[in-house]
């Protein structure tokens, strides 16, 4: 096993000239937007529909343990995959496909030793097989220019595993003030989704401190940040489409902030 | 600016062929069977973490909670003021838990959960989401219109009933209180449990009916 902590990147094949896709907003970041249909609801729906989904659920610690171990990095290289495999066989195939990348790209084993496993079990060739793998289409991990980020400031480690953290820092923002986060000028993990970006909310209220995910999914160290509720008017969002009456929250890294203009 | 970039387009069009990969069962297993070889994987454990999520962990936790709340209007303030104490208190423990947030449906006001970057749920008081949840269509969707969606899952709301929609994008989880249902005055806590239902604790439906206990 490759004990990089240095994600190595291994896509052999260019993205789909067909299916463009903005820097700053990934297939996974899907708030917003259109084209989607009614939502497949099933009242009671239990959490698996099929064997293989608890297979690959119960793999997850055994891979993760083996690779992605930092806050936000198995779900950058869900980020990362192509749409096909991000859409096609639901969050378990997903997960599935994370975990083929995952493997491929710590160096844990080959995609031939996964193809001739599955060449074993059914009459697909190997070239083929080897071929479909998600590993070979997934996007690259984003050089993450560490000047960008927010400076890193260590603070005691915590008793137990978790991410949040204690800033000595008071937050730089209140409850009821007017934020802004701008479109990020650098592509890689974030938890920014796109249909805030650049629109004014309101501090709603504040969440514990939390190490940055844009940052440890890159291996850039921890840079905790407080974290805020910001609410947001369905209308400032969606404009004449908003249904009146609601407002979205979303949870965001003071470094995405800044003050808005007053309006 | 963010104009929509068509993944429901996309989604559906698969004519082309260039990417079909061999079933998710065949890959599992394959690539289970690998890891079990060099010592990554072990299939009891493997077997014991998907046998607790099915059989352990599941909304009779949160359920559990909101019944307690419903009957003690103490804890009921606490829970939507320091829900982790309330949790921790309760013993309740693991994944997807880091810091619990719960936001009480009442007359005019109704709340729903989403996570439109991935599918972020908290699975220690729900246990696994359901499909619809991490569905792209949910997740597109609710935030731009959820009014529309929640009709379409058979929840319909009064036009003035301000609607609140978490969007879960940091490690902070989301619990719904949905109000008690009227005709319950007097029900133990063993019985309200009965009618919290897991869709009434994401926000996208309401308690059972009492009157169809």
């Amino acid at each position: 096993m490759r004990l990089s902590l240095e994600v190595q990147c291994c896509s052999a094949m260019p993205p789909d000239a067909d299916e463009p896709m903005p820097a700053t907003r990934g297939v996974h970041d899907l708030g917003g937007a259109s084209g989607w249909g009614r939502v497949p609801y099933e009242p009671d729906e239990p959490p698996f529909h099929a064997d293989w989904e608890r297979r690959v659920f119960g793999l997850l610690g055994a891979v993760t343990s083996a690779t992605a171990r930092r806050p936000g990095e198995f779900r950058y290289a869900l980020e990362r995959l192509h749409p096909d495999d991000y859409f096609d066989n639901g969050y378990y195939g997903r997960w599935l496909a994370g975990f083929e990348v995952l493997l491929d790209e710590y160096g844990v084993f080959d995609l031939s030793d996964l193809a001739l496993r599955v060449s074993a079990r059914t009459e697909q060739a190997l070239g083929d097989i080897t071929r479909a793998s998600p590993a070979l289409r997934v996007a690259p991990v984003a050089d993450r220019v560490s000047s960008m980020l927010p400076p890193d400031r260590p603070v005691p480690a915590p008793q137990r595993r978790t991410v949040r953290r204690d800033l000595a820092e008071p937050p730089r923002f209140s409850t009821g003030d007017r934020v802004v986060a701008p479109t990020p000028t650098q592509p890689g993990h974030t938890r920014l989704p796109g249909y805030v970006m650049d629109k004014p909310g309101t501090v709603a209220k504040l969440h514990p401190a939390e190490v940055l995910p844009d940052s440890t999914a890159h291996n850039r160290g921890e840079r905790p940040q407080h974290v805020y509720c910001v609410g947001y008017d369905a209308r400032t969002l969606w404009g004449d489409d908003a249904e009146p009456n609601a407002t979205v929250y979303a949870d965001l890294y003071e470094c995405y902030l800044t003050a808005a203009q007053s309006d | 600016m963010h104009d929509d970039h068509g993944h429901g387009h996309h989604h559906g069009e698969h004519d082309h062929g260039r990417h079909a990969a061999s079933s998710p069962g065949v890959r599992v297993e394959a690539l289970e069977d690998l890891l079990v070889e060099r010592g990554l994987a072990d299939r009891e454990r493997i077997d014991a973490t998907i046998q607790r999520f099915e059989d352990d962990i599941g909304p009779m936790i949160g359920a559990r909670l909101v019944a307690e709340a419903w009957a003690d209007a103490g804890l009921r303030r606490r829970l939507l003021s320091e829900a982790d104490a309330v949790v921790a208190e309760m013993d309740i423990r693991g994944a997807e838990i880091e810091h619990i947030e719960v936001k009480a449906n009442e007359p005019g006001v109704h709340n729903v959960v989403v996570c439109t970057l991935c599918s972020c749920y908290p699975w220690a008081l729900l246990g696994l989401p359901p499909n619809w949840y991490k569905s792209p269509e949910y997740r597109a969707r609710v935030v731009r219109e959820p009014r529309a969606v929640l009709a379409e899952m058979g929840l319909h709301l009064e036009a003035d009933t301000e609607l609140r929609v978490w969007d879960s994008s940091s490690e902070t989880r989301f619990l719904v209180l949905p109000e008690r249902p009227v005709g319950t005055e007097g029900w133990s806590v063993e019985r309200l449990v009965e009618l919290v239902t897991r869709d009434s604790m994401i926000g996208v439906a309401h308690a059972a009916d009492p009157g169809g206990q």
